[in-house]
């Protein structure tokens, strides 16, 4: 066993002073900090504010706009102030006390009745006065978010005037970028018109037919950029417009739409329950659902480890069966402890990687979530309170070992690395399938694709992996490993077995039916 | 490591060892033993089954049929640590310093770490390579690769040490370097088996050869004995004609070597027969000679002699 224990130490010793080790150890945490670090950032600096055109020729809908987005706007300044508030609260108990005093109700940027209140009451200025003695006196002062939407004066040679089409052939120029605009004291780009035909009233569609083809007419919305559509602006307005025209169609149908409105703001709220949480504590948050996606990220470190040092392996192996160096080492050693102590060195190697990776995630999260990121406090909880990261390492080991059989196998039959590269590129097709599946799995971590992969040895440790935090049923837990440990013991066996013989082989790599043969010898 | 004398009569015995792979036979009941203290040639062309020998020796491949004994053991990975052995196919980890190749393969024998780390630059320094110690041996030439490789072997300070083709790919300095690392270790009453191509060098270090063809034995003994199983042989240098020495009853044959300057001619003559008495002859039909030489059978047409049909035919495994 001694002789096996000098081979791993070689093998570790050899691997750590690689550059490629270096960079494996720093790349995973680096990537964590990078991507929380990028959220904060987008979080913070927020999108550009867009700055719009709005052409109202009917005048009847541009107060009904424009209130509206001042609105939006104020909801956007309310979430800003609340998340400040939460952030620099004296202490938690701040919080309650703060909670229960009248005007702010609940710090919940969502409710309508806070809103209501925040505008009545004069907004920022009001809010700040409000929630000031309930912060710590090193608070620094409240910036305000940049406005999602700006509107912007028509520039003075613009006619309104003007035909819809001939309007939005005279603003093209600035829609395009080929023209800027000042506004405050920037110039700036425009990222929207809105125009407004003169005859909107007898654009309305109304259920029971009336008004024009859906689709060829209606208040115009220019935009170059597409990606705006479907979330910012263009949903504001089309929000605006109808419950403005709503409010009218109210007023002409003689309904009172004060109590519509009303009406349409009751709701009973709907709960999210897990039967397989502990009594009492079954309402579904965010954490759950996190908690379901955590372990797509351990499914892709098992992959990435044991996909890295899978390349390690076979490098190894081919060096010393092209050098001819295992000759020496089998007249010093026997082939049994050479594979033993080059599996043990390897593995030791990925699971110091593995290890650092886990360490330093911990210690990231540990410093982000105090660091303003909610996400990051979320994920250390799961990754405290579950058992991801046990069964990690018992996936690791047991996949390590099975593929490390498969590369042994195929290493010491092959005299080059170009020669096992072709065979190399087999197992990696057929190494794709949990990287493909891992994001699929979670939404259905019971379902039959993840039932029959988890069946299936080589996939087992992925998608086991990919199904640890949704309570997999026991025949699948236990049935799955015992069939993994096995199959993992056979093809150890069967490695010895050819790498044996196949170490010392050199020429054109043995057949199938010639394996068999020595698995047989 | 190990110092104590080995009482156990032969360092390494072969007792009808055979080695088939799948049909092929490399080895065919070859047998022989080597004493203590003894440097045996393993001599033959290319296929003989001179490399399977050596991998049977060590245990990194099983006879078909046949038993080994090493160091008065049947197995060799019992006497590892006492064995020392340097491929046919030289290569070392690129990446790795030269002294912890050194430094390593001695651990794998059974050193310390601690004086396997000492032995290793000790050896380095005294072979000339100090100032490459520190350095991973992808920066080393090919020689002096081999070097590291062949104190790689010895590091240990083996009983008996196993040498396969250890002077291929060296230039004269380093095969001399070589053949004073065979030496000292015979001098310390080593036993050294290896085998060679380069029949000056089995002449120059061996006292005993094995000669292997096709797989089989053709011949063991004292070089001095293979020789004797040539012809004799006399080589003369002259102007005048010799024809009147191919109808003497002494020579067997006679044949002009292809020279340039004076023509020369070998005459292989009877066992029997004393060389002096050629040169009478010539004496007395006139012949003046330019030098006159009695040729003794160089280790090379011995080894021609013995295997010179089976190299012309060897094929390669």
């Amino acid at each position: 066993m001694r002789y096996a224990f000098l081979v791993a130490w070689r093998e570790y010793s050899e691997s750590a002073k690689t550059r490629g080790f270096w960079i494996g150890l720093f790349m995973v945490p680096a990537m964590i900090l990078i991507s929380i670090q990028v959220q904060l950032w987008l979080a913070k600096s927020g999108t550009p504010t867009r700055h719009f055109f709005l052409v109202d020729q009917s005048q009847r809908l541009e107060p009904a706009i424009d209130s509206a987005l001042d609105k939006n706007r104020q909801r956007q300044l309310l979430a800003a102030l609340v998340d400040y508030t939460r952030k620099n609260l004296l202490h938690q108990d701040a919080l309650s006390t703060l909670v229960s005093s009248a005007p702010l109700a609940q710090l919940d940027p969502g409710s309508v009745e806070l809103l209501e209140t925040f505008i009545g009451k004069g907004g920022r200025d009001f809010f700040l006065k409000q929630v000031k003695p309930y912060l710590r006196p090193d608070a620094p002062p409240f910036v305000e978010p940049r406005p999602a939407f700006e509107r912007v004066k028509l520039p003075p040679e613009i006619k309104t005037d003007k035909s819809i089409g001939e309007l939005a052939a005279d603003l093209k120029p600035y829609l395009r970028g080929d023209r800027r605009l000042e506004a405050g004291n920037n110039l700036v780009e425009i990222d929207a018109a809105i125009l407004i035909p003169k005859d909107v009233e007898n654009l309305i569609v109304r259920p029971g037919g009336g008004g024009p083809v859906f689709g060829t007419n209606g208040i115009q919305y220019w935009s170059a950029n597409l990606t705006d559509a479907g979330t910012g602006l263009r949903d504001e307005v089309e929000k605006a417009v109808s419950g403005e025209i709503r409010q009218r169609e109210f007023l002409r149908r003689g309904l009172d739409s004060a109590a519509v409105r009303d009406v349409e703001r009751s709701f009973v709220p709907i709960l999210s329950l897990n039967p397989k949480k502990e009594a009492g504590q079954e309402a579904v948050n965010t954490t759950d659902i996190v908690k379901q996606y955590a372990p797509i990220g351990f499914v892709y470190l098992l992959w990435i480890s044991i996909f890295s040092i899978m390349q390690m392996l076979l490098n190894n192996i081919i060096e010393e069966k092209s050098s001819r160096i295992i000759e020496v080492l089998l007249s010093s050693v026997t082939p049994g402890e050479l594979m033993i102590g080059k599996l043990c060195g390897i593995a030791a190697i990925g699971l110091t990687m593995v290890g650092a990776w886990i360490v330093t995630t911990f210690v990231i999260l540990g410093w982000q979530s105090g660091n303003s990121s909610e996400l990051a406090g979320q994920v250390l909880a799961i990754l405290k309170t579950t058992r991801l990261v046990p069964v990690f390492s018992v996936y690791f080991i047991l996949g390590y070992l099975l593929y490390a059989g498969l590369i042994l196998s195929l290493g010491s039959v092959c005299n080059t690395l170009k020669e096992a590269q072709s065979y190399m590129a087999v197992l990696n097709m057929v190494m794709m399938v949990p990287l493909l599946t891992m994001m699929f799995i979670p939404r259905h971590p019971n379902g039959p694709l993840a039932r029959v992969l988890s069946w299936i040895p080589i996939y087992t440790p992925f998608t086991m992996m990919n199904r640890a935090n949704a309570d997999p049923p026991m025949v699948d837990v236990v049935g799955t490993m015992i069939l993994l440990v096995i199959c993992t013991a056979g093809t150890l066996w069967m490695a010895g077995k050819i790498f044996r013989i196949g170490i010392l082989r050199s020429g054109q790599p043995p057949k199938i039916v010639e394996m068999l043969r020595w698995l047989k010898g | 490591m190990s110092d104590r004398p080995n009482n156990d009569g032969a360092v390494l015995e072969f007792r009808n060892v055979t080695k088939y792979y799948g049909e092929f036979k490399a080895v065919d009941d070859v047998s022989f033993s080597l004493t203590p203290g003894s440097v045996c040639g393993f001599l033959g062309p290319n296929g003989a089954g001179k490399t399977t020998s050596i991998r049977m020796t060590l245990e990194i491949i099983r006879p078909t049929s046949g038993t080994i004994t090493v160091l008065g053991r049947p197995s060799a990975l019992e006497v590892r640590r006492r064995i020392g052995y340097l491929p046919e196919e030289k290569g070392l980890y690129k990446k790795m310093k030269a002294w912890a190749i050194i430094a390593y393969f001695a651990t794998l024998k059974g050193m310390t770490r601690k004086a396997a780390k000492q032995r290793a630059y000790e050896l380095l320094e005294r072979y000339g390579l100090k100032d490459f110690s520190d350095k991973p041996t992808d920066a080393l030439s090919k020689g002096m690769g081999q070097k590291v490789q062949v104190l790689a072997s010895i590091a240990h300070d083996p009983e008996f040490v196993i040498l396969d083709e250890p002077f291929s790919g060296l230039d004269p300095v380093n095969q001399q370097v070589m053949e004073d690392i065979i030496r000292d270790m015979t001098s310390r009453n080593r036993t050294v088996l290896f085998s060679t191509h380069v029949m000056q060098h089995a002449e120059r270090l061996c006292n005993r050869i094995i000669v292997i063809a096709r797989g089989r034995k053709i011949f063991d003994g004292l070089i001095a004995d293979a020789k004797r199983m040539l012809p004799r042989r006399v080589r003369i240098e002259t102007n005048d004609d010799v024809s009147p020495l191919r109808q003497l009853s002494e020579v067997v044959s006679m044949a002009r070597i292809e020279s340039p300057g004076m023509p020369q001619w070998e005459l292989q003559i009877r066992d029997n027969v004393d060389a002096q008495g050629i040169l009478e002859i010539c004496f007395d039909r006139r012949i003046r000679l330019h030098s006159f030489n009695q040729a003794e059978p160089s280790l090379h047409d011995v080894f021609m002699q013995l295997v010179g049909s089976d190299a012309k035919e060897a094929r390669f495994r």
